[in-house]
């Protein structure tokens, strides 16, 4: 029980300062002293913060390049292609944004992947290199930060002669810059602290066309999930965190006509011009209120948009909280008005 | 015709784009003097995983910093990024009398690429608050500055962690930058 408690305590001190709880865990024998075991440790990860992992793997010491070493080997990459081997090795741990860390990280992922799938590559070095390059392309294609965006022609230029002097199959980089392109790499969520649970079992989920909000309506898929009585929607299924969430609280549900096919909207009813209470990311990162004042959604097929919108009218609930708020605003602002 | 002046009318003092690298060794303080100067605009982004990219805005100008370096193997990739850029800032730990040869021997491998030719040379001798630093003009010795021919450059002491030094050294930027 005390020990228990004691390698709690460890996992916090190891998030706020990676060095001080391994030095603790150690010092109050928790955990050997061993490359082996801490890699084990930050491998299990267990209660631990996945930007604490990786500032700890960047580390330049001799200990902790031994423990990168180690931590890698714990991967099992075999018959994975590339970037799915890379998404599965950063999604341990919060890779680091400085390049010398980065460089360290791509070169001991390579040597594991090259070793897990001997003849794919014709030297370590190719790997590498070809990792790395990955790792820029994605920045350069999802780091808001860079405006210029590089073309799939830009990146197979950028990769000429890595391949031990001669160049990789241009098929091969294509689906590479293609599958960056389509998905980048995911932002590892820390043990315990993702929203995976809250939609495990969703009431229903998939692929509608939104109305866009602004002032210049676009439609775009998104990937619907309705549970607890909310609607959220995402860019990617596999997307961790909702591009929106809209609260079903109060609103109404009804069939629309629009040069889309099988569409519905959301609304407030009895009142039109009222945004619904809703939130939203923006491209840049911001969390925002929704500016909608109703949703249209569009489905792929009669079924589906009947199916959803049955599924929508059992998960609207009343609180009768609202409507008197509402009601009582209504009145302050037509009492201001006389 | 008529979005062209749309254009012109909705933008009507177009910032400046300006791309900066930064290279120097590790540990030398890079991260601390990216975030260092982003301080002040509190916006949270979508973090990317990748590299350290930050763009900054001061005196009408946009700069766009990358964290960039890495062994030599790597160095023909980055090439592709080298184009285009108008500004090197090589951030050097003031007090790793240990390195400082390291630190000069990747400055001047760096500025050798031909890509960095027009490319001007902000120095920060950062860590000058420690007690075994090296001001500045031992520095500019050891980096081997005064034999550099037909390029213009600057050494600005920083302490990042307190953010002295930094706009001092933004501003020989913007300056040398805005009258190209």
């Amino acid at each position: 029980m005390q020990r228990n408690k004691q390698v709690a305590m460890g996992r916090k001190k190891f998030n706020m300062d990676p060095k001080k709880g391994i030095q603790f865990l150690i010092e109050n024998d928790l955990l050997k002293n061993t490359s082996e075991d801490i890699a084990r440790f930050l491998y299990k990860g267990e209660g631990l913060n996945k930007t604490a992992i990786g500032d700890y793997l960047g580390e330049r010491d001799d200990l902790n390049l031994q423990v990168l070493h180690a931590f890698v080997e714990l991967h099992e990459f075999t018959d994975l292609n590339l970037v799915q081997a890379l998404r599965q090795f950063l999604w341990s741990f919060r890779l680091p944004g400085e390049a010398q860390k980065i460089d360290r990280m791509m070169e001991a992922f390579a040597s594991r992947y090259c070793q897990c799938n001997p003849g794919v590559f014709q030297s370590t070095d190719t790997c590498y290199i070809l990792s790395f390059a990955i790792i820029m392309l994605n920045t350069s294609l999802h780091n808001p930060n860079v405006k210029d965006k590089p073309s799939v022609e830009r990146f197979i230029s950028m990769n000429r002669g890595i391949n031990d002097g001669g160049d990789l199959p241009e098929d091969l980089l294509r689906n590479l810059y293609d599958s960056i392109k389509n998905e980048p790499f995911k932002i590892p969520e820390d043990d315990g602290n993702d929203l995976t649970h809250t939609f495990f079992n969703p009431d229903r989920e998939g692929w509608l066309l939104k109305l866009g909000g602004g002032r210049v309506k676009t439609w775009k898929r998104r990937w619907f999930i309705l549970t607890d009585n909310c609607l959220y929607y995402f860019e990617y299924t596999t997307d961790k965190e909702p591009r929106g969430i809209i609260p079903l609280e109060n609103l109404s549900i009804r069939e629309v006509e629009d040069k889309k096919p099988n569409c519905f909207e959301l609304f407030i009813p009895d009142n039109k011009d009222q945004v619904i209470k809703a939130c939203k990311t923006e491209a840049d990162g911001r969390v925002v209120e929704g500016n909608h004042t109703f949703y249209r959604i569009s489905a792929p097929t009669i079924e589906e948009k009947d199916e959803w919108m049955n599924s929508i009218k059992a998960a609207i609930s009343r609180d009768p909280f609202y409507e008197m708020l509402a009601a009582r605003k209504k009145k302050v602002s037509s009492m201001k008005r006389h | 015709m008529g979005n062209y002046f749309t254009m012109i009318f909705s933008r009507p003092f177009p910032k400046k784009q300006i791309k900066l690298l930064m290279v120097g060794l590790d540990a030398a303080g890079k991260t601390t003097v990216l975030f260092k100067l982003k301080l002040g605009e509190v916006v949270t982004t979508i973090p990317t995983i990748g590299f350290n990219v930050e763009t900054v805005e001061y005196k009408n100008i946009s700069f766009a910093v990358w964290d960039v370096g890495g062994q030599s193997k790597i160095r023909g990739l980055w090439k592709y990024y080298y184009q285009y850029t108008e500004g090197l800032i090589f951030v050097v730990d003031s007090s790793d009398h240990d390195r400082i040869e390291t630190a000069a021997e990747e400055l001047n491998a760096m500025l050798a690429e031909d890509e960095m030719r027009d490319a001007v040379l902000l120095v920060l001798a950062n860590k000058q608050d420690l007690p075994k630093a090296m001001p500045v003009h031992e520095l500019t010795d050891r980096l081997g500055l005064h034999a550099l021919r037909g390029r213009q450059w600057f050494v600005q002491a920083t302490c990042a962690v307190q953010g002295s030094g930094l706009y001092e050294g933004l501003d020989w930027l913007s300056d040398q930058l805005s009258r190209r």
